[in-house]
């Protein structure tokens, strides 16, 4: 593996992803608005919420940026990989000496960096708003704790990468970046279905079953790693892609 | 240079490409001839190490296409210009080079200076750093070349170079091809268009799924026609056609005052040739070689394939 090729490739692919207005949109206001808006959901309605049940609506609402990870890196790879496609500009990269496997990956990391560390930065603002916010009611900053590590630490990047993953399955089978974009936010669903069992109260997202959910998840990543690195093959894309 | 024996390729129950064997020597300009789905994409990404091959073997400067570990070697020899330009719109021209140059490892200083004269060469110098798709389909072409020349590849793979231009565009494509043939770089050219072929190539292959035939333009349209000499008159008389007829080798055409006469050897025949019509009668004005054109070579070795 050739580090610099993966690296010339990511910050390609960045550059050319990051001068999109959507793409830089939704980089900027999902996990902002997240931040922002969910520590107001515990200022105005946190005063019917038990000074008990504080902790279990603050995880589950820092559990909503593993959702969000789950939705940002679809658009950047689906970009990076159906727009090449439909511009035909995989074939001029294939050719050249970079392996399947870098230009995977450095597509891989162009389309997980950038979210992440908008849904970090969102994090932090989110756990400082919510200290702020609750901080006479519980008595003590709630946040940072050992869940929020687990959930932006662990859960996050590893849903990111499902992402990317699942949309390399995707974009084999698109032609239009939009329709691919649709299909890759079929991702999202567990992370969501989690984060309203969380809200419900059906679940609790202790760091205990934060930790098996991660390893479940990690299982998936990599059985799905295996999947997309089958799929990017040179054979596969100028004979199947297309 | 490049090596080829017994390539063939096979999509499921279609054969794309049917035993090619071929040897292109180093500096040699070589025009793969065919129509649409003749197999010239699939040799060329056969030889790029991009598709595999279902039998056959291939060697590009001594290195097998087929042995993986050689697959990044044999790439960073090629330089390859597919038929679509597949260029970043997005992306400038100075910034396109840039990206290649660093995949092929070109140090930064070279990458810089060939760059400047890359796309000074190709006439897009003065519109460096506008975003490609502000070009023209034209502009991304000679792009399209640039990049398959940043890091001065040995061997050049050029895929329908000029399909879909303009003929200025296609004019400043194929100038610039003419003079990479001085540099003593091997390249393959694929192509319809016979004129482009007659004019830069130092040998043709015409192939149809197989290679049909191979050889210079010239030896090309002989193995076809065979040589014909055209004989002007001041009248075509029914003794001289007979004369004429029988000094040939074959069936001779008569249009006009003109008689195109086949003849085997022009250097031994064609005075015997003369000969013959003026003892019988006839007023030779002009006596010249008849040159069938590589469309007419080509159309008639396709036709007889299909």
């Amino acid at each position: 593996m050739n580090y610099r090729n993966v690296a010339t490739i990511a910050a390609k692919d960045m550059g050319i992803v990051l001068t999109r207005r959507s793409v830089r949109l939704s980089l900027v206001l999902l996990p902002l608005g997240v931040a922002i808006g969910l520590p107001q959901v515990a200022r105005f309605a946190g005063g019917g919420i038990p000074a008990g049940l504080l902790p279990g609506f603050l995880t589950a609402f820092l559990f909503f940026f593993a959702v969000t990870a789950a939705m940002l890196p679809v658009a950047i790879a689906s970009y990076s990989l159906v727009g090449e496609k439909v511009e035909r500009s995989l074939e001029p990269l294939l050719a050249t000496p970079a392996t399947d496997g870098e230009i995977l990956l450095g597509k891989g990391i162009a389309a997980f960096a950038p979210p992440i560390a908008a849904i970090w930065i969102g994090g932090v603002v989110f756990m400082a708003l919510s200290d702020q916010e609750t901080h006479a009611r519980l008595g003590h900053a709630y946040f940072p704790n050992a869940t929020a590590l687990l959930i932006l630490g662990v859960f996050v990047p590893l849903m990111a990468i499902l992402s990317v993953e699942y949309s390399v399955l995707v974009s084999a089978r698109s032609t239009d970046v939009r329709a691919a974009q649709q299909a890759g936010t079929l991702i999202l669903l567990p992370a969501a279905a989690l984060y309203v069992l969380a809200e419900i109260g059906a679940v609790t997202l202790d760091p205990a079953t934060l930790a098996v959910a991660a390893g479940i998840l990690a299982g998936i990543d990599l059985a799905m790693a295996f999947a997309s690195r089958a799929t990017f093959r040179r054979e596969e894309i100028l004979t199947r892609w297309a | 240079m490049i090596e080829i024996e017994g390539l063939t390729r096979r999509f499921g129950e279609v054969t794309a490409v049917d035993g090619l064997t071929l040897t292109i020597g180093e500096g040699e300009v070589f025009g793969l001839l065919g129509p649409n789905g003749a197999g010239k994409t699939t040799t060329v990404r056969m030889l790029a190490c991009l598709i595999s091959r279902t039998a056959g073997q291939a060697r590009i400067a001594g290195h097998c296409i087929g042995d993986a570990a050689a697959a990044r070697k044999v790439r960073s020899l090629i330089g390859l210009m597919p038929e679509e330009p597949g260029l970043y719109p997005d992306l400038s021209a100075v910034k396109t080079l840039d990206f290649y140059g660093r995949l092929y490892r070109v140090p930064g200083a070279v990458r810089a200076e060939r760059t400047e004269r890359l796309l000074t060469l190709l006439g897009l110098w003065g519109r460096r750093d506008a975003q490609v798709k502000t070009y023209s389909k034209g502009m991304r072409q000679r792009l399209a070349l640039a990049r398959a020349l940043i890091h001065d590849p040995p061997v050049l793979f050029l895929d329908e170079p000029t399909a879909n231009l303009d003929p200025e565009g296609a004019k400043i494509v194929r100038d610039f091809l003419a003079e990479l043939r001085n540099d003593k770089r091997t390249i393959l050219l694929n192509t319809h268009l016979l004129e482009e072929a007659n004019r830069i190539c130092d040998r043709v292959g015409v192939l149809a799924n197989r290679l049909v035939a191979v050889g210079s333009p010239a030896e090309l349209r002989r193995s076809v026609w065979g040589s014909a000499t055209v004989v002007r008159l001041a009248e075509v008389t029914g003794p001289v056609e007979e004369a004429a007829r029988k000094a040939g080798s074959g069936d001779i055409g008569v249009a006009g005052n003109v008689l195109t006469v086949p003849v085997a050897d022009p250097q031994r025949d064609n005075p015997e040739l003369v000969r013959a019509i003026v003892e019988a009668g006839g007023q030779v004005q002009f006596v010249s070689e008849s040159v069938p054109t590589l469309e007419e070579a080509y159309l008639r070795l396709i036709g007889g394939r299909r």
